[in-house]
């Protein structure tokens, strides 16, 4: 899971920083409240998204999925649908070009576009492009296909048992499982003098954004451009291109709008390569997007985990030692399900095991989900500690605190470059009031109030490689290219408030091309919380540069030395001489060269160091004991990012952290019917995201800000992942606190919390 | 994507009744359900006929008697605001407030919300049960966490309405026409347990339609409420509810009608429940025993044990808080 | 549908215009096809039920932003599809088409409601609003303003359905509690989960409105 977001293979790197550029001091823009840069396309409707697109001539493509979680086409007859209304081509395995290798190369691919071998309900089977949508699905219930059915598993238990059918030649282990080990398990426990002892499970968690996955595809000869909704438009290019054995440069990929990934989005999908050959075959374009029901299915998840947690710790809350085992599976094709990152470097502790099991079963692939693996270990790691407070006498916090590491144990015990735990815990817990809440009567009544909280850390810092470009007109106004995608973050605004900073230029003055592998610089797929840390300092390099052109041009004309100017507004000014000032639209270079060009790169990270995110997360609920309903009341979440770059965008992202784990924690959960391997509960209905009405109006954010001057120039971590963490886990601890019965198995929901209260005789 | 349908939008009732007495004709009032259905294809439509121009079916009026008369195509919203409905029949305002998301209640009506198709995942979803005329109930041994614990016999679906329980705790009777002509039903005895007719939820013969609903004058001293308990806390279907009418005379019941939602395929009125309030002063003491009523005979499945003790739970606290004085009657 | 409009009775009555001829002038794929002119000079018809057999497109007149639009539509055809693949309105997002997230809402005569959830032909004659029609011109109106200014949005998909929910809520409730916020929004589905950025804007937006 570590591995999800280094590309594969050889990290490319980037030449060094063009321009000289110390941390900041104060700054002017960086660090203000500043609303989006294209607010007004988002909320006047204008903004384009994939799912708006729309070409001349252009054809609907449908995607016919097989509805069995274990099945092999024997055979599929397309000729009904071939000859229906508006109907331009039928795609299968086998027609040309769509014998495609997919979940890896060559011989090591685990399947292919269109498979025979058919591993979970919403393998992909046949699509069909034609002049209208409801064509193209008319179409699909003409299609026949004659399937064998096969026994399937949809538990890594059941896929390890003996005669479990296999789901790849290799069987259904993805690698033996993962162990780390440091010290000596059994002295730690035998010195510890309280053990607590769990096991605790998550349910498959589903991404679900809004805007279902899909491309539109347009071939111009042999050069295809395509417009996909993706947090990463070099991932898609270089996907749609091997799987087409096309030249990099003849595949163009634009996302611009994109309607939301946490992760789901960072990799190139079948329906891309799908809509590219359908749009060959008919020499049209081709629009092709899923159905939400089929999205469900897909396009990834968080997959579900069962951890074994064992914690000893001495009286005063030292920890001797964690035993943690976890058991995931990537699903039906190979992807990540670890979650023991957490368990290992979360907390000093010097004898640590840590076990990540990763088994293949019959139900759709995982994707990273934001913080892939880390809801899940805070799940189990952070409930697990509650419990050891309780049994120790400590108060929660307390006893983190007494195990803040400064030092990565999982990373050889490198240092951070900033480490606020200490400070997420001390500061989270002041704004909440958490003495006060914690001494607070729960109530005599069938509703009692409880509080609870948990803390996290997130292990990428981001890095290289990304290149930005900054272009200054001879008007003043700038243009930035960068090939990051916005995915809601704010990343555009963020960057172009880095541009103002440096170049001292209003942010409406400042246009923005990004995520186009056409048009714009290489930039890894935007997820990880790694698109600020990676690309904003590239973005400097490039400000930076054309500032150091601008004075340069400006000092020939004022005949006054370089280091001594500045930026102010419009102008350059003279530090020594605040009288000497030139517009900027006056320098005369800028006129001659009509534009100002910067290139900028990003550096690598400081040697011998880890860069890594903080939280703390608080939650206060009440529990209605004679239903088993929870409310969750106030949220605030203390988190340690480095530098905020926009207040605002910053504070709404946390918030969206906050509510991405209360969904975790309180409503989501994947169903699969054991009987025929399907899940029943694939639409917005049945699997259940948070309403308006399920998160607290009171989400309070607070950011520890350390002054890391050593993570990146621009001093700014990552802040998507680490805000959504600890969160599910904090709103168990409360539910724990509010009604003394802990919910190991999330969601917490009436039927799992009622059933439990009437089990130790609370109800009734 | 939907399937093709032909669609016709007559201008008088004695038209929609001619068009919906026609094999494979569905009537579509809001449309909310009826296209989620069609969608799914848990059935097919030959035409929608659409009522939108049945200016009759609309309307929430007081009648002579004194009670009220909902046309069916009032919707939910227009019911849960009206001032009549909200003063006289709490049950019923909150019964429709409690339902679906707001937009879904500007545009489903009362005939639609007491006529939908049972929420059921193996009903909706793509598996032949014996709802739709396959051999098997699926919930039975499946995935039956939201199912039913009364009435299941072969099918256990729950009935999804949140306004049907109140107008059954009201007494409400249904009008239904059909091009033959128009017939009374008492809304308890609209619906049907599976164990009668696995393939239908209402006694509506092919072609009839619910044109209105009348309900009578709330009787004196009546105090009543919805509560309704879900997984998520709007736009979600009842894991159970209760619609309570109770009458309080003297300090002491004279009439109770509790009926449950989200636990039977029916809206499922609890006798029991009802008689251990019955002279009895609404207290603390008595809402417990009606609680424990009113489970009695409950039959969950293996999934569903917790919602014998939601409903207990759920029966005590609706009948404690119309206790407290502070309730509107 | 058409009883309070001549205009509209005419265009929806089918023997008023040939319907062979409309048919013939359309590409034959499409399904609903804007007309581009009203169907002046139609001959009077006597207001006849709209009837259309499954996959025959019927006349339909919608009101959009103010705008009238003559359409053929499939029966099967929702406002939604209509709105964005007809008319070119993109604003309006389709999230689900099943009625389960809210990102299609639109207003109907002034009501929020999902336009996925509606036939087109039950739009007809009514006065549908989107997204784009709350704008002034190239200004934001304030509802979108309030949701500029408060970053009540993170990738935006939702954010259009989620404005005419907050627009239809204050056009009913001009000054809405913090409560009747919640629930006035519950029926958007926000992923990215911004809520309690869109509580502030829809605040901020009942002010905004008040100072117009």
């Amino acid at each position: 899971m570590v591995e999800l977001y280094w590309l594969q293979g050889a990290v490319p790197e980037t030449a060094a920083p063009t321009a000289e550029m110390p941390p900041w001091g104060e700054t002017k823009v960086v660090g203000t409240r500043q609303p989006r840069v294209d607010a007004y396309e988002r909320v006047s409707g204008s903004a384009v998204y994939p799912r708006d697109f729309t070409l001349p001539d252009m054809l609907h493509a449908a995607l016919l999925l097989c509805p069995h979680p274990h099945a092999r086409v024997k055979a599929i007859d397309t000729s009904a649908a071939e000859k229906m209304p508006g109907v331009r081509a039928v795609l299968t395995g086998r027609s040309p070009g769509a014998d495609v290798p997919w979940y890896g190369r060559g011989d090591k691919a685990a399947s292919r576009l269109f498979d025979d071998h058919l591993r979970h309900e919403g393998d992909e089977v046949a699509a069909v492009a034609a002049e209208t949508p409801d064509q193209a699905f008319d179409a699909l219930r003409a299609i026949r296909v004659t399937y064998e059915e096969l026994p399937f598993v949809l538990t890594p238990e059941a896929a390890l048992a003996k005669g479990a059918p296999s789901l790849h030649a290799w069987g259904n282990r993805y690698g033996e499982p993962s162990v780390y080990e440091r010290g000596d398990l059994a002295a730690g426990f035998a010195a510890a003098d309280a053990v607590v002892e769990g096991t605790y499970s998550t349910a498959c968690e589903l991404h679900a954004p809004m805007e279902v996955h899909g491309s539109v595809a347009k071939w111009d000869g042999s050069r295809l451009t395509v417009w996909d909704t993706t947090q990463g438009v070099f991932a898609v290019q270089q996907a749609v291109a091997e799987a087409l054995k096309l030249p990099l440069a003849h595949v163009r990929v634009i996302g611009p709008y994109m309607g939301g990934g946490f992760g789901s989005k960072l990799e190139g999908g079948k329906y891309t390569v799908m809509a590219a050959l359908l749009a060959r075959a008919t020499a049209r374009p081709v629009k092709l997007f899923l159905t939400r029901e089929q999205e469900f299915l897909v396009t990834g998840n968080r997959p579900a985990n069962t951890m074994k947690v064992r914690v000893g710790a001495k009286k005063d809350g030292t920890l001797t030692a964690i035993d943690y085992h976890s058991m995931g599976s990537g699903g039906a094709y190979p992807s990540g399900a670890g979650t023991a990152f957490l368990a290992t470097d979360l907390y000093t502790c010097p004898n640590v095991r840590a076990v990540d099991e990763n088994v293949a079963i019959n139900a759709g692939r995982a994707r990273p989900m934001r913080a892939p693996g880390f809801p899940q270990g805070a799940w189990a790691l952070e409930q697990a500690l509650d419990e050891l407070a309780g049994k120790l006498g400590l108060d929660p916090v307390a006893l983190r605190l007494k195990n803040v590491p400064t030092v990565s144990q999982r990373r050889g015990n490198q240092p951070y470059t900033s480490t606020g735990l200490a400070e997420c815990l001390r500061q989270g817990a002041k704004a909440f009031g958490w003495d006060e809440a914690r001494a607070r009567a729960k109530g005599t009544g069938p509703v009692r109030k409880g509080v609870g909280m948990a803390a996290a850390l997130w292990g990428y810092g981001g890095g290289p490689p990304s290149t930005a470009i900054v272009k200054l007109f001879t008007d003043g106004s700038v243009n930035l290219n960068m090939g990051a995608a916005d995915i809601g973050t704010g990343t555009k605004t963020v960057m172009a408030m880095v541009v103002a900073e440096e170049l001292a230029v209003p942010l409406d003055r400042i246009q923005i091309e990004h995520a186009d592998t056409g048009t714009t610089e290489y930039a890894s797929p935007s997820g990880g919380s790694k698109t600020v840390p990676s690309d904003s300092p590239a973005v400097r390099a490039a400000a930076v540069e054309v500032r150091s052109k601008l004075l340069a041009l400006a000092a020939e004309e004022m005949k006054v030395p370089v280091a001594d100017l500045a930026l102010d507004g419009g102008s350059v000014v003279s530090r020594k001489d605040p009288a000497k000032k030139l517009a900027v639209t006056a320098v005369p270079g800028l006129q001659r060269q009509q534009v100002l060009v910067g290139v900028g790169t990003r550096g690598p990270n400081a040697e011998g160091k880890v860069v890594s995110e903080f939280a703390a997360h608080f939650a206060e609920v009440e529990v209605n004991e004679r239903t088993g309903e929870v409310t969750v009341t106030r949220l605030v979440a203390a988190q340690e990012s480095g530098r905020v770059m926009n207040r605002l965008t910053f504070e709404n992202q946390v918030r969206g952290g906050l509510v991405m784990g209360l969904g975790l924690g309180r409503t989501e959960e994947r169903v699969l019917d054991r009987q025929t391997g399907k899940m029943v509960n694939a639409n917005w209905h049945d699997y259940k995201i948070p309403t308006a009405l399920d998160v607290p109006a009171a989400q309070e954010v607070l950011s520890v800000d350390p002054k890391d001057t050593l993570c990146n120039t621009t001093g700014a971590k990552g802040v998507g992942e680490p805000a959504t963490i600890p969160t599910a886990a904090a709103i168990a601890n409360a539910v724990a606190n509010a009604v003394g019965v802990r919910v190991k198995d999330s969601p917490i929901t009436p039927p799992r919390l009622c059933a439990l209260l009437h089990a130790r005789g609370k109800v009734g | 994507m939907l399937p093709s349908f032909s669609y016709a939008r007559p201008r008088t009732l004695k038209d929609a009744l001619t068009r919906l007495s026609a094999s494979g004709a569905h009537p579509h009032a809001g449309g909310t359900d009826l296209l989620g259905c069609l969608r799914d294809g848990v059935f097919d439509a030959r035409e929608v006929v659409s009522l939108s121009d049945l200016a009759e079916l609309r309307g929430i009026a007081r009648t002579k008697d004194g009670g009220l008369r909902i046309g069916a195509l009032a919707t939910l919203a227009e019911l849960a605001r009206h001032p009549d409905v909200v003063s006289r029949y709490p049950v019923l305002a909150q019964g429709a407030a409690a339902a679906a998301s707001p937009q879904l209640r500007n545009q489903g009506t009362v005939g639609g919300n007491v006529c939908q198709r049972p929420r059921c995942w193996y009903f909706r979803g793509d598996f032949l049960c014996a709802r739709k005329g396959g051999e098997l109930c699926y919930a039975e041994n499946g995935e039956n966490e939201y199912h039913a614990i009364f009435g299941g016999s072969g099918c256990h679906i729950v009935h999804p309405s949140d306004t049907a329980p109140a107008l059954v705790a009201l007494g409400a009777t249904a009008v239904v026409a059909s091009a033959k002509g128009s017939r009374r039903v008492p809304m308890e005895k609209l619906f049907v347990l599976p164990a009668v007719d696995i393939h239908h939820e209402t006694v509506l013969a092919p072609g009839e339609l619910v044109t209105e609903i009348l309900v009578p004058p709330p009787p004196p001293g009546a105090r009543s409420l919805y509560r309704k308990v879900r997984s998520r806390a709007a736009w979600d279907f009842a894991l159970a509810g209760v619609a309570a009418v109770v009458s309080v005379a003297d300090g002491k019941v004279t009439n109770a009608r509790l009926v449950l939602s989200g636990v039977a395929p029916v809206p499922w009125r609890v006798p029991g429940a009802e008689r251990a309030l019955a002279g009895k002063p609404l207290d603390a003491a008595s809402a417990a025993v009606a609680a424990r009523a009113a489970v009695e005979g409950a039959a969950p499945l293996a999934g569903n044990g917790y919602k014998v003790d939601l409903v207990r739970g759920v029966v005590e606290e609706a009948l404690t808080v119309l206790a407290t004085p502070a309730t509107p009657a | 549908m058409g009883s309070d409009k001549g205009d509209d009775d005419r265009l929806d009555g089918r023997e008023g215009v040939s319907r062979r001829g409309f048919l013939g002038s359309v590409v034959p794929a499409a399904v609903g096809v804007a007309v581009a002119a009203e169907a002046e000079g139609a001959p009077k018809a006597v207001p006849a039920e709209p009837v259309a057999k499954a996959g025959e497109p019927l006349k339909a007149t919608l009101r959009v932003n103010g705008r009238v639009h003559h359409v053929l539509v499939e029966p099967r055809a929702t406002l939604l599809s209509v709105l964005r693949e007809e008319l070119g309105l993109t604003g309006t997002k389709p999230g689900c088409e099943r009625g389960e997230c809210g990102a299609c809402t639109v207003l109907i005569d002034g009501v929020p409601r999902y336009s996925c959830l509606t036939l087109a032909l039950e739009a007809s004659g009514k006065e549908v609003t989107t997204v784009e029609g709350l704008m002034n011109g190239e200004e934001l109106g304030p509802t979108q303003r309030a949701f500029a200014e408060e970053d009540a949005f993170q990738c935006g998909y939702c954010t259009p359905g989620q404005v005419m929910a907050a627009e239809g809520l204050l056009r009913a409730n001009p000054s809405p509690a913090l409560d009747e916020i919640r629930l006035g929004m519950s029926g958007n589905l926000c992923r990215c989960g911004a809520y309690a950025h869109v509580f502030n804007a829809v605040a901020k937006a009942a002010e905004l409105r008040k100072g117009r």
